[in-house]
């Protein structure tokens, strides 16, 4: 069963959705990418730091001895490609070999890490057109419902879905809205009721519109 | 294409001549300074090899694991440091003696075949190296030399033992080849020793061996790839690396082998040659070569260890150069190779050489001077110094080997094939003219 309050568009309100998705998304983005980075260049620059130390360095210098002994040997070919080791100042304390093969790492890292921020941005953009639809749409709502109180329609009430925000906003809307209402029919009543006296319907309309408060009384 | 085309005679003359003539010009000094580096080169594998297991370590830096094809030049140095009464022979002894026995019942192996790193303390494998067929040659041929060197000692049925342990024909995993190795975690290595360069060293001992030795046809089984580089046709290696043609030579006198109608020999002549010539056409693009700076060959350079060389082959250089290189090629080129050490000696002592010969590579471009020495490049110096100062010493003795003499037969190495098919047709030719008497 479709459900009454379902809406089929995401794009409701489209530029100020657009907006939004925009901004949150700039938000989020630069939140993550400096998180990124500064976690990126934190954990790399102590890696290369603890290659630094001696043992470790001999270690590494063996293992890539061994595989040049290999590549000597076996006459392949080892690839250069791009890579960002220049942004680490660590890895000039690296000799060719070391940095050649984190150069390798690190490139791993970037095409593992692009992937993953693609499907983050995704995401965010996912995200962050849902939440501009729940936005969006109880504007959109009010704004029906103005047009339509503007055409001299009080009966009128805005519903947004359960999980809409400005639900409470909403909520008094209405009952504002059931106050006019009220008002304004017993005004229609007085006016119905005391068609053939009018000093009473004077009288009754002066005191039930003292209750309002118009730029008339200025 | 054949790649000798002269007179066996012309050629035999030409093959002697150029150890012969050297011997003769050799000035006081030039031989002091040989000799010196062979002695210096020597104290690589004194100082480098373990006290205990006699395991000698790939290169001088910290922590560098025990290399087996680096032991094997040990074993070989050490013999030779005692014939030149360099150290006493007791001392040569018992440390070869002391490796051989680590190696009989310490050392890892698979059927015999050793693994090519070790830890030098234990014996036991490291760095997940495989079980090296051309490392476990070097190091046997090493064995085999300096068993010549002690014939009535345990030495020689040390190193026997070890020789017929080896099961060679497994190595070939069922092919025509024999393969680089095989590890216990993925099996057999899928390359094979299938084309000209240090494998004839593997083959000859393989073909040669007492035990499980492989079949004749494996000789012909890879290919001697040939081609030209300034005229000269060469048998030439992939990587054109001068090291892979003077391995074999190290310890093998190819002056009067032939391979079909070849004669490595005077291929390797060519072949130092045409590194020189190589090196020299880049001499306006690197500080490093000159006529008398050249040597191009597998060693470290600046950005680690590659396998630079000459053409014909993939001819990889940025102008790194190893003095090891024209050393190794001293018995081939004399006069370039003389001249190259005595420049570098000369111009480079205080960067290049230290106390243990020279240093394994430089590189001017770059202001590179390698700080370190690698074992099998101190190793094949101190064999090629050997034999080009005692006149071929090391060749005459392992030439006497029975599984060299064994493989020289099997493979029909004696004479060239035109030879042999030219006397061939030459008794046809009498055994028709007798039949035609009677």
């Amino acid at each position: 069963m479709i459900r009454k309050e379902r809406r089929h568009n995401f794009f409701i309100n489209k530029p100020l959705q657009l907006r939004y998705m925009g901004i949150l998304t700039a938000i989020l983005l630069v939140i993550l990418l400096v998180s990124l980075a500064s976690a990126y260049f934190g954990i790399w620059g102590e890696v290369l730091n603890a290659f630094s130390d001696e043992k470790i360095q001999n270690d590494l210098l063996t293992a890539s001895r061994l595989q040049q002994y290999d590549e000597a040997r076996h006459a392949r070919a080892s690839g250069q490609g791009f890579s960002a080791l220049s942004f680490f100042t660590q890895a000039e304390r690296l000799s060719d070999r070391q940095q050649e093969i984190f150069k390798e790492i690190l490139n791993q890292t970037h095409q593992n890490l692009g992937v993953k921020l693609l499907l983050l941005l995704a995401l965010v953009a996912a995200g962050s057109l849902f939440i501009s639809h729940k936005v969006a749409g109880p504007l959109y709502r009010f704004e029906h419902v103005l047009q339509q109180i503007r055409e001299g329609d009080l009966t009128v009430r805005c519903h947004l879905r359960k999980f809409d925000e400005a639900r409470s906003v909403a909520h008094s809307f209405n009952l504002t809205l059931e106050s006019l209402n009220e008002r304004v029919s017993r005004l229609e009543k007085i006016v119905r009721e005391n068609e053939k006296n009018p000093e009473r319907l004077l009288s009754l309309l002066r005191e039930e519109l003292s209750h309002f408060k118009t730029s008339a009384d200025r | 294409m054949p790649i000798v085309r002269v007179g066996f005679g012309l050629l035999c003359l030409t093959l002697l001549a150029p150890l012969a003539r050297s011997q003769e010009v050799l000035s006081l000094e030039e031989r002091t300074l040989l000799e010196k580096i062979e002695r210096d080169s020597i104290e690589y594998f004194i100082r480098y090899s373990d006290r205990e297991t006699g395991l000698t370590h790939d290169s001088s830096r910290p922590d560098s694991p025990a290399s087996i094809a680096a032991t094997g030049f040990s074993l070989a140095s050490l013999a030779i440091a005692q014939s030149r009464g360099w150290i006493p022979r007791d001392e040569a002894y018992h440390q070869i003696r002391r490796t051989l026995e680590t190696l009989r019942s310490e050392a890892y192996h698979q059927n015999g075949f050793f693994y090519h790193f070790l830890d030098p303390k234990t014996g036991k494998r490291v760095w997940r190296s495989e079980a090296s067929s051309i490392d476990t040659a070097l190091l046997l041929a090493g064995a085999l030399l300096a068993s010549q060197y002690f014939p009535e000692t345990d030495i020689p049925r040390l190193a026997q033992t070890l020789y017929e342990r080896v099961d060679w024909k497994w190595m070939m995993n069922g092919s025509r080849l024999l393969c680089h190795g095989w590890k216990p975690e993925s099996g057999f290595l899928p390359y094979y020793w299938d084309s000209y360069n240090e494998l004839i060293l593997l083959q000859a001992l393989a073909i040669g061996a007492p035990k499980n030795a492989i079949p004749r046809e494996a000789w012909d089984a890879w290919d001697r790839l040939e081609d030209e580089y300034n005229g000269k046709r060469i048998v030439y290696s992939y990587t054109g690396s001068l090291f892979t043609y003077q391995y074999a030579h190290a310890f093998i006198d190819f002056r009067k082998l032939w391979d079909r109608d070849i004669n490595y020999f005077e291929n390797s002549r060519r072949a130092s040659i045409a590194n020189w010539e190589y090196s020299l056409s880049f001499k306006d693009q690197s500080k490093t070569y000159s006529e008398t700076s050249w040597g191009l060959t597998a060693c470290l350079g600046p950005g680690g260890y590659r396998a630079y060389g000459g053409k014909p082959g993939l001819g990889v250089q940025d102008g790194t150069i190893a003095p090891h290189a024209s050393i190794g090629s001293l018995v081939f080129t004399p006069d370039l190779s003389l001249a190259a050490i005595k420049f570098f000696y000369q111009q480079y002592k205080d960067s290049l050489y230290g106390p243990l010969g020279f240093k394994d590579a430089f590189n001017l471009d770059k202001q590179w001077w390698s700080p370190e020495y690698l074992g099998i490049d101190q190793g094949v110096s101190v064999l090629m110094l050997e034999n080009f100062l005692s006149n071929g010493g090391i060749w005459g003795r392992f030439m006497t080997l029975p599984a060299i003499q064994k493989w020289v037969e099997l493979c029909g190495l004696n004479e060239p094939h035109s030879l042999r098919r030219n006397r061939n047709i030459s008794r046809s030719a009498v055994s028709s003219t007798t039949s035609l008497v009677r």
